[in-house]
């Protein structure tokens, strides 16, 4: 298992974009991705659950993953948090 | 005869089909079903969220195939929660626990529709009612509602709220018309049923359950108005509206791309009126030239906190794109105690209209001002941007509102923000105290724009919807046109550009002698514009001054139309 803290940097926090990325990310790997914020967990999997913990711009999470290919997955979602998940005029 | 029914109008046009009902009770349905095993449940489950889930990937393609694409984009947002674990999840496990898989259905998305609703996210909060929409429709399967039978003859879906999916599911030859108990003209059913052009009537509230299934009915969007099993009479009536609305519709598409000018070649700009950015995309079908008041109030309700400056700027930024160069002027909050909204936090006011409101707001609230301010200035950059203020009545709140933007501006260098310089600022002309004070305020702003709305209110003392004295309400009141005059006459004095974005601006006939006055910009909903530039388009410079020279001697407002409609 993987364990990685990261912060959001997007202005609106890990709002509707961010987290319909996440889903997508989420079709093409192996791995279950659990995000942890704020006493709440949601897997990636799941938009509503994903934008249901709040975290706003700024926010510290903390990301698990584990599966086969959680290297891979861990370098890639480090990526998409650091280039705000595709969207640079957010940042 | 017929049953009439008043609601009020959401789209035009005028509509014969066959009543279907639409997001009736499942109550009775609920009571009849038998459920199995918790097995049997789940397994019913699944089954029923596959074939709901393959029926709308098919009609999203179908509508993109069809160039529908806004229907489209609402369609895949119901697949994209349709796959969620959080709602499937949630049914599965409320099915396991209930054993009764319609039920835990409608909890689970419930429950989902909830919290979605108590969302800080705009996008997320409008899924709310599309989460419950999916949740009845696998209810529905489940129970084995038969999902309507839609036969040769057009129907007209009727229903206190009418579901987004029923409409995008019927083709264009087989809907008619939209029939809805609630009042939002600009939820997403109205939102679908607008970008087909589908004939609409809202705000029926309770009487949708006096109209039958299966009724013939008649629907007259221009009137707002439902007609239920109509006589011959009226049904030929209608034929023949029906028609001259066609050959009208003719002519005036093709003046859609033709400049509005007189037959001298004196230009004028007609812009629309817009309450959602995605109207200004919409206007483009009518050869609007911009936007001459974008309402902002939108933004601002249903919401339990001040929409912050990043969700402005994007609601600003698509409108201003959407204008394609032309100016695109954005009125700041006019909102008072007749809508109250927790967070302003207006107490009870016998008299709202003349009370806490708009600019009286903004001005004393730079939590609320500075993010709108800031909003408008950044997505300026954008295109070509203009702030109007609402309600002034003085030279001091035009300081103030100055005072603010430069605050605004100097926040954003700060912060290291890219915003335009060049956003103008002007005032609407809607108290009798702006218009009487039009010379020296011309001073201080970039243009003027009549609200003429509140101006033919306020200058007469007539509440124009109060039906005892409606008959007074008249724009051609000699005393309204002195004041518009003057306040035409006071801008281009002073190199001020003047326009109107009252009602007024969509009278053909006013048209013509505001021209005549000075006035360069007519803003109205942008389905008027057509008819508006037909006319000026008929007129000579010569002509409308010579008129307006006429029109300003008369002593009252009944004479001064009669002259014009009998003249022009």
């Amino acid at each position: 298992m993987q364990e990685l803290n990261l912060k959001v940097l997007n202005k609106p926090g890990l709002h509707a974009r961010p987290a319909k990325e996440l889903v997508k990310f989420n079709k093409g790997i192996e791995s279950d991705v659990v995000i942890k914020f704020n006493g709440k967990s949601a897997n990636i999997k799941s938009m509503m659950a994903v934008m249901a913990l709040g975290a706003k711009q700024d926010a510290e999470v903390t990301v698990t993953i584990e599966g086969p290919d959680e290297a891979d997955v861990a370098k890639a979602v480090t990526e998409m948090f650091a280039n705000g998940f595709g969207f640079p005029e957010e940042l | 005869m017929s049953e009439k029914i008043q609601g009020n109008i959401a789209i035009p046009g005028i509509a014969i089909g066959k009543i279907m009902k639409v997001g009736q009770s499942l109550d009775g349905y609920m009571a009849a079903y038998n459920p199995g095993s918790a097995e049997e449940e789940l397994s019913k489950l699944e089954e029923a969220i596959d074939t709901i889930s393959a029926a709308i990937d098919e009609s999203v393609e179908a509508m993109r195939a069809a160039g529908q694409d806004e229907q489209a984009e609402i369609m895949e947002a119901h697949s994209f929660l349709l796959m969620d674990p959080m709602l499937t999840d949630g049914m599965n496990d409320k099915t396991r626990e209930m054993g009764h898989a319609p039920k835990a259905v409608l909890e689970a998305a419930q429950e989902c529709a909830e919290m979605l609703a108590g969302m800080d996210d705009e996008y997320m909060r409008e899924r709310s009612a599309d989460v419950k929409d999916i949740g009845r429709r696998i209810a529905r399967h489940l129970l084995g509602v038969k999902e309507p039978e839609i036969g040769e003859e057009p129907v007209v879906l009727c229903g206190f709220e009418v579901e987004p999916s029923a409409i995008a599911n019927i083709s264009d030859d087989k809907i008619a018309g939209v029939i809805m108990g609630q009042g939002s003209t600009t939820c997403h059913a109205v939102i679908i049923a607008k970008s087909r052009a589908i004939t609409t009537v809202v705000g029926l509230e309770n009487r949708v359950e006096d109209i039958p299934e299966g009724a013939k009915v008649l629907l007259d969007g221009n009137e707002g108005l439902v007609l239920v099993n109509p006589s011959a009479d009226e049904l030929a009536a209608y034929e023949a509206k029906i028609k001259a609305q066609q050959e009208e519709q003719k002519r005036l598409d093709a003046l859609k791309d033709l400049p509005a000018e007189t037959t001298d070649g004196v230009k004028v700009q007609l812009a629309a009126n817009i309450g959602l950015p995605e109207d200004a995309e919409a206007a483009a079908k009518f050869g609007n030239q911009g936007v001459g008041l974008f309402r902002s109030e939108f933004l601002f309700m249903g919401r339990e906190n001040i929409p912050d400056e990043e969700l402005q700027f994007e609601a600003y930024k698509r409108a201003i794109v959407a204008c394609k160069g032309e100016t695109c002027v954005i009125r700041t909050m006019d909102i008072g105690g007749d809508k109250p909204l927790a967070y302003l936090n207006i107490p009870h006011e016998d008299n709202p209209f003349l009370g806490y409101r708009a600019i009286r707001i903004s001005l004393e609230r730079p939590d609320l001002f500075m993010p709108q301010l800031k909003g408008i200035l950044r997505a300026g950059v954008y295109g070509k941007a203009a702030i109007m203020a609402p309600m002034v009545i003085s030279v001091d709140e035009v300081k103030g509102i100055r005072a603010a933007m430069e605050k605004a501006m100097a926040e954003l260098e700060a912060e290291g923000k890219e915003y335009s310089k060049d956003v103008e600022l002007g005032i609407m002309v809607e108290t009798p105290a702006a218009a009487v004070m039009t010379p020296v305020l011309a001073k201080y702003v970039d243009f003027f724009s009549i609200g003429t709305n509140d101006l033919v209110q306020y200058t007469l003392a007539v509440d124009r919807v109060n039906p005892q004295i409606s008959k007074l309400y008249d724009h051609f009141n000699p005393a309204v046109l002195q004041l518009i005059y003057r306040t035409i006459k006071s801008g281009v004095e002073n190199g001020k550009w003047v326009g109107m974005c009252g009602e007024m601006a969509s009278d053909p006939y006013a048209a013509v002698i505001l021209m005549a006055m000075g006035i360069t910009e007519l803003s109205m909903s942008a389905p008027s514009i057509p008819k508006v530039k037909e006319k000026i388009r008929s007129v000579s410079m010569d002509e409308a001054k010579a008129h307006l020279e006429r029109v300003m001697a008369m002593e009252t407002g009944a004479e001064i139309r009669e002259y014009l409609h009998s003249k022009i």
